[in-house]
């Protein structure tokens, strides 16, 4: 075997990469506390919903648990949350009723408002919704979230609502302010070992290519490249944890273009919905027709991505002209002849 | 007629003419001069879709037979500049700058829900119709052009290059088309949905819910539901980077508009409303200044010819005397110095009657002369 040599050489290479790969992984994982935090605070912590008022019963929205560590190396400084300065826990001033400490500003108001008023003379707070809702124009998410904003939906709430292993005294005490702090250290741990993000449909799970039929008259059918399309949208949020941890459900990148429904890997035809409109539909004035529809979402994500090619008004880019329009266009510039 | 039966119906005339013009009046204070249609048609144009293919300038050139324009339509090096809308062009496509973005905004008439074009016009060529259009009908158009300077979007074009029977021109908003259950020439061949047709209310909850579902993306102000009155076509704007920075606290609302080449200043009541009043009291006026003016002239004349008959009389009165005078005088002559004396004294008054007239009629004649 005069190739056999060559042959081993690279099965053994093959097999050493292999070995190197899967035995240095664990040994890659403790590299992980290098992002301790230089002060105290700790790296996972539960948030009550704090009152003011006895709240015997422990009536009251899901505490959250919050990994101070990872959101601390994401800000420019500790101010940017910490709008006062002072590095305390938000429930010390901002509670469920609200108190004139924390300017009658509520713990809800303080987590979610999108609202927030530019301050001239001191440093502007921010809401966690109110940060998530700025990374969506970063142009990697920017393409999907110009079209689709995020839904408000009880799956949405979960997300940062839900903690491991809750007991009704652990609610009772956390929203009087009572729970140790060794209980609450326990619950986050619990909680986010416990958390898991949904495992996503993958490009190769829907087709390769897709022929884009319905309308062509004048300019022939589209063959969509829907794979690379999705494999490019994956590869820019694959390690974004924002994305990993809101992108809640298996089908939820899909849902952009294949939206309002609920999602399977089969989808209908878009123009199940969006007809070819000739004449006005009274019912439903603001769907677009099917022309315009798949236009909106090719052009509306291509613009929030920055997307410089092709240009929304070069046709032929995406379509090739149909044999009958390029023959009269010919005769045309005969005829000016 | 006499002077004061012809006052008495004057008085008349004028008090039904002031009752007239003061209920136009009270219209343009309250309700619409033209009646408000609840279910009239509307497109709402949301310049953010718009990507300035003037494949809806296409549309409207095809589906109403307007000759073929020297650039085709796929030249959009024509953008370059500012267009209007011409009597073979209803509608043009505009580009305009926000903050260093191309913005495309298409013009064409705006079919408001109470015409300027239309109160300005004696002819009343111009009529609001209950499906949402302006309607222009030619026939009894004198080519005044009232329409063009009484429009606040500048739409209606003239035909300077017909000489004889020259029309104004505009955006018809494919009435024939609606009438057959179709849609505008231009809606139909947007490939983007920039133009959405549909009721117009309907349209209104449509850009609400599109404002509040994309605050960053749009301006927060619906460019038709109120300006001039309100308007069938409506237009939505992108906001300006630097305004959505600021949101909060931001003075003016709306300068994109003012930056896309609409005037915001046009107020939120029809623009009839100034002229209605006014215009109003021309056939009024029309109607009564002739017999106003015909009776004065009437009465001045009538006053005239009584003035010489009373002249007249007094003169003949006066010939009457002299003559019974001189009839006396002569018989009392006769009566004492005898026939003869009376003779010669009938003879000289005679002479004498007849130079003194001569006299007369010769100074009358310098007179008349003068």
């Amino acid at each position: 075997m005069r190739n056999g040599t060559t042959l081993l050489l690279l099965a053994a290479i093959a097999v050493a990469g292999v070995a190197y790969l899967t035995l240095w992984e664990p040994s890659l994982a403790p590299a992980a506390p290098a992002l301790t935090s230089v002060s105290d605070a700790p790296s996972a912590m539960v948030i009550f919903p704090v009152g003011e008022k006895p709240n015997y019963e422990g009536v009251g929205m899901k505490p959250v648990v919050f990994n101070h560590l990872v959101h601390k190396n994401r800000v420019e400084n500790c101010e940017s949350c910490h709008h006062t300065g002072e590095t305390v826990a938000c429930t010390t001033c901002h509670t469920v009723e609200g108190n004139v400490k924390g300017k009658f500003v509520t713990l809800n108001q303080a987590m979610h408002t999108l609202r927030i008023l530019p301050q001239a003379d001191r440093n502007t707070p921010q809401s966690c919704v109110s940060c998530h809702t700025k990374q969506l124009q970063k142009p990697k998410c920017a393409g999907c979230h110009s079209i689709v904003k995020p839904t408000r939906s009880e799956i949405y709430c979960n997300v940062c609502h839900s903690v491991t292993g809750l007991t009704k005294a652990d609610i009772v005490d956390g929203i009087a302010g009572k729970l140790s702090d060794e209980r609450k250290a326990e619950l986050a741990a619990n909680t986010l070992k416990a958390r898991k993000n949904p495992v996503q449909l993958q490009p190769t799970d829907g087709p390769y290519k897709v022929m884009i039929d319905d309308i062509a008259d004048k300019y022939k059918a589209n063959m969509f490249a829907h794979r690379r399309h999705v494999n490019s949208l994956m590869g820019r949020i694959k390690d974004n944890a924002l994305a990993s941890a809101f992108h809640n459900q298996p089908t939820t990148l899909c849902s952009t273009c294949h939206h309002n429904r609920l999602l399977a890997s089969a989808s209908p035809k878009c123009g199940s919905c969006h007809s070819q409109r000739a004449n006005p539909d009274p019912a439903t004035p603001a769907r677009p027709q099917l022309k315009a529809a798949y236009h909106l979402q090719c052009m509306g994500c291509h613009k929030g991505m920055n997307v410089a090619r092709p240009l929304n008004i070069s046709c032929v880019t995406c379509h090739k002209e149909s044999e009958g329009q390029s023959v009269a266009r010919a005769a045309e510039k005969l005829g000016e002849k | 007629m006499n002077r004061r039966k012809f006052l008495a119906i004057l008085g008349s005339a004028g008090v039904a003419s002031a009752l007239g013009t003061s209920k136009v009046a009270k219209a343009g204070g309250g309700t619409h001069t033209w009646p408000y249609y609840e279910n009239s048609y509307g497109i709402l144009h949301d310049t953010t879709r718009c990507i300035g293919c003037r494949n809806c300038e296409e549309g409207c050139n095809k589906v109403n037979n307007l000759p073929k324009p020297d650039n085709p339509f796929n030249d959009l090096s024509v953008m370059n500049k500012s267009r209007r809308m011409t009597p073979t062009a209803w509608t043009v496509v505009n580009k305009y700058e926000l903050d260093g973005k191309p913005v495309f905004r298409k013009s064409q008439c705006f079919h408001c829900n109470d015409p300027a074009c239309a109160s300005a016009c004696f002819a009343k060529c111009f009529q609001k119709q209950p499906n949402g259009s302006v309607t222009y009908d030619d026939s009894q158009c004198v080519g005044c052009r009232y329409c063009m300077i009484a429009c606040p979007f500048y739409v209606p074009s003239f035909e300077y290059d017909d000489a004889w029977d020259p029309r104004v021109v505009k955006c018809t908003f494919c009435e024939l088309r609606l009438k057959e259950g179709k849609l505008p020439g231009c809606v139909e061949s947007c490939p983007m949905d920039a133009l959405t047709f549909g009721r117009r209310a309907d349209l209104i909850k449509v850009a609400r819910a599109r404002i509040k579902d994309n605050p960053d993306k749009y301006t927060d102000y619906i460019y038709g539901e109120w300006d001039a009155g309100g308007t069938a076509w409506m237009v939505l704007a992108p906001i300006a980077p630097d305004v959505a920075d600021k949101k909060h606290s931001r003075i003016e609302t709306g300068h994109e508009f003012k930056e896309l080449g609409l005037d915001t200043h046009l107020g939120n009541r029809p623009m009839g409303e100034l002229t209605y009043g006014a215009l109003g009291a021309v056939p009024m006026i029309v109607a009564f200044w002739p017999v106003l003016f015909g009776g004065a002239y009437a009465i001045s004349k009538r006053r005239e010819a009584i003035h010489m008959a009373e002249t007249e009389a007094i003169v003949r009165e006066t010939k009457e005397d002299v003559v019974n005078a001189m009839d006396a005088a002569v018989r009392k002559i006769a009566e004492t110095q005898g026939p003869g004396a009376a003779d010669a004294a009938c003879q000289a008054m005679a002479d004498a009657m007849k130079t003194r007239e001569e006299a007369c009629a010769h100074c009358g004649h310098h007179g008349e002369d003068k």
